[in-house]
């Protein structure tokens, strides 16, 4: 079966818009594990404009819940393309000035240079993915993989190659800038068709796998049919269950307060995990 | 703390980032995802959404034409509003209300009364026939 190009643009450019406000929040999140509140809301101010734009287009604010078998649910209009196309640049410009601090900021480099650092060896024997493994100066993204409408875009890794946290900070920081150029790239390419296919009849006896980069890293999905209507098998394995492992490396010899900070440079999520 | 001055600066000059929430409510966008409405007029209680919804917030009962929701579970997916056959479900673009205790929302078919009421009639002028 095949998807149609609109839908793929239009697939990407909710992921996108999914990996910047994930990132924003996770800046957030750093600053908050130091104790940089003024810096924590900041970037959850900016994070809020862009799950408006979510929301405007895909009409939920934090999951878009967009993705049918076969398409997606909505579609982009040429007003709201314009509001987006408008509301990004903005965006970004604010992203750089806070992104500033957070390179250059003494309180920032104090608490997260030399903590927690997973060499290249180690980030790719322990199986890591996403920007923990991209921070140790390993050059691996699924998006390399051209799936969706990657491969028609402007896309390169980012890569850091230090493998502590000020490294996994400046991966998110500059992949949220990347992530806002690959909307109004990809917004401004978008092709006319159909949104859907239809797809009728229940999923074959078959099996699948796919993969795909979430903000988090590599998001894996297999899924088993048998002919009838309910799946035989379905497994998810998502990027924190990865980058978990990780933690024996970075975690010993340091001071507690530091804890905090190192655990939340792989991004958790616990309840995504579990499964 | 340099770095991050211009924006301090910038935030003196500029509005607030927040709202007087009650006083001040900010409306939803045209296309966003408020909540499901069941038009009982339309709704002819053949579950497929009951089948279909992820998170089991609509359960159906044909015999006793009933059809109950628990706004609380639905997480306004669109899946029923999608394959609903008669185009019974709304989708509407503004939120609900807050809640002050677990809604249950109770919807009787006025279509499929009608559609029994008529049925039992044709019957009944049937029996009649054959009586005569």
């Amino acid at each position: 079966m095949e998807i149609s190009p609109r839908t793929k643009y239009l697939r990407t450019i909710w992921a996108e818009m999914a990996r910047a406000h994930s990132h924003l929040l996770w800046l957030g999140l750093l600053a908050d594990a130091f104790g940089f509140e003024s810096m924590f809301l900041q970037f959850w101010r900016i994070r809020e404009r862009v799950l408006d734009l979510i929301e405007m287009t895909a009409g939920h604010r934090v999951i878009p819940s967009v993705n049918i078998v076969g398409g997606v649910r909505r579609d982009i209009n040429a007003a709201q393309k314009k509001a987006v196309l408008d509301a990004l640049p903005t965006i970004r410009k604010e992203s750089e000035d806070l992104i500033k601090v957070v390179v250059n900021d003494y309180t920032v480099k104090s608490r997260t240079t030399g903590i927690g650092v997973v060499t290249k060896e180690q980030a790719f024997l322990l199986g890591c993915v996403g920007p923990v493994l991209r921070a140790s100066g390993v050059s691996e993204d699924v998006r390399l993989t051209k799936y969706h409408a990657y491969g028609e875009l402007n896309f390169e890794p980012v890569v850091e190659t230090a493998g502590d946290c000020y490294a996994r900070a400046l991966v998110r920081a500059r992949e949220l800038l990347q992530s806002i150029d690959l909307q109004i790239e990809a917004l401004n390419k978008l092709p006319e068709g159909e949104i859907a296919t239809k797809v009728r009849g229940n999923p074959p006896a078959n099996e699948s796998i796919m993969r795909t980069e979430a903000p988090r890293g590599e998001l894996f999905y297999y899924a088993k049919g048998n002919g009838t209507r309910n799946l035989e098998r379905m497994k998810i394995r998502t990027p924190t269950f990865a980058n978990l492992p990780s933690l024996l490396v970075m975690l010993p010899g340091n001071q507690l307060p530091d804890v905090p900070v190192i655990v939340l440079s792989i991004d958790p999520c616990i309840c995504c995990m579990e499964r | 703390m340099p770095f991050m001055l211009p924006t301090i600066l910038k935030n003196l000059f500029t509005g607030y980032a927040t709202r007087l929430y009650p006083v001040q409510i900010r409306e939803p966008f045209e296309n966003a995802r408020g909540h499901v409405v069941f038009l009982d007029d339309k709704c002819t209680m053949c579950g497929a959404c009951a089948v279909r919804c992820p998170s089991v917030a609509i359960t159906t009962d044909k015999e006793k034409n009933e059809l109950t929701f628990y706004p609380l579970r639905c997480i306004v997916c669109e899946v029923c509003v999608h394959v609903c056959p008669s185009d019974a479900i709304e989708l509407i673009y503004k939120w609900r209300p807050s809640f002050y205790d677990k809604p249950v929302e109770l919807h009787k078919s006025t279509r499929l009364e009608h559609l029994r009421e008529s049925t039992d009639k044709a019957k009944e002028k049937e029996a009649e026939k054959g009586n005569d």
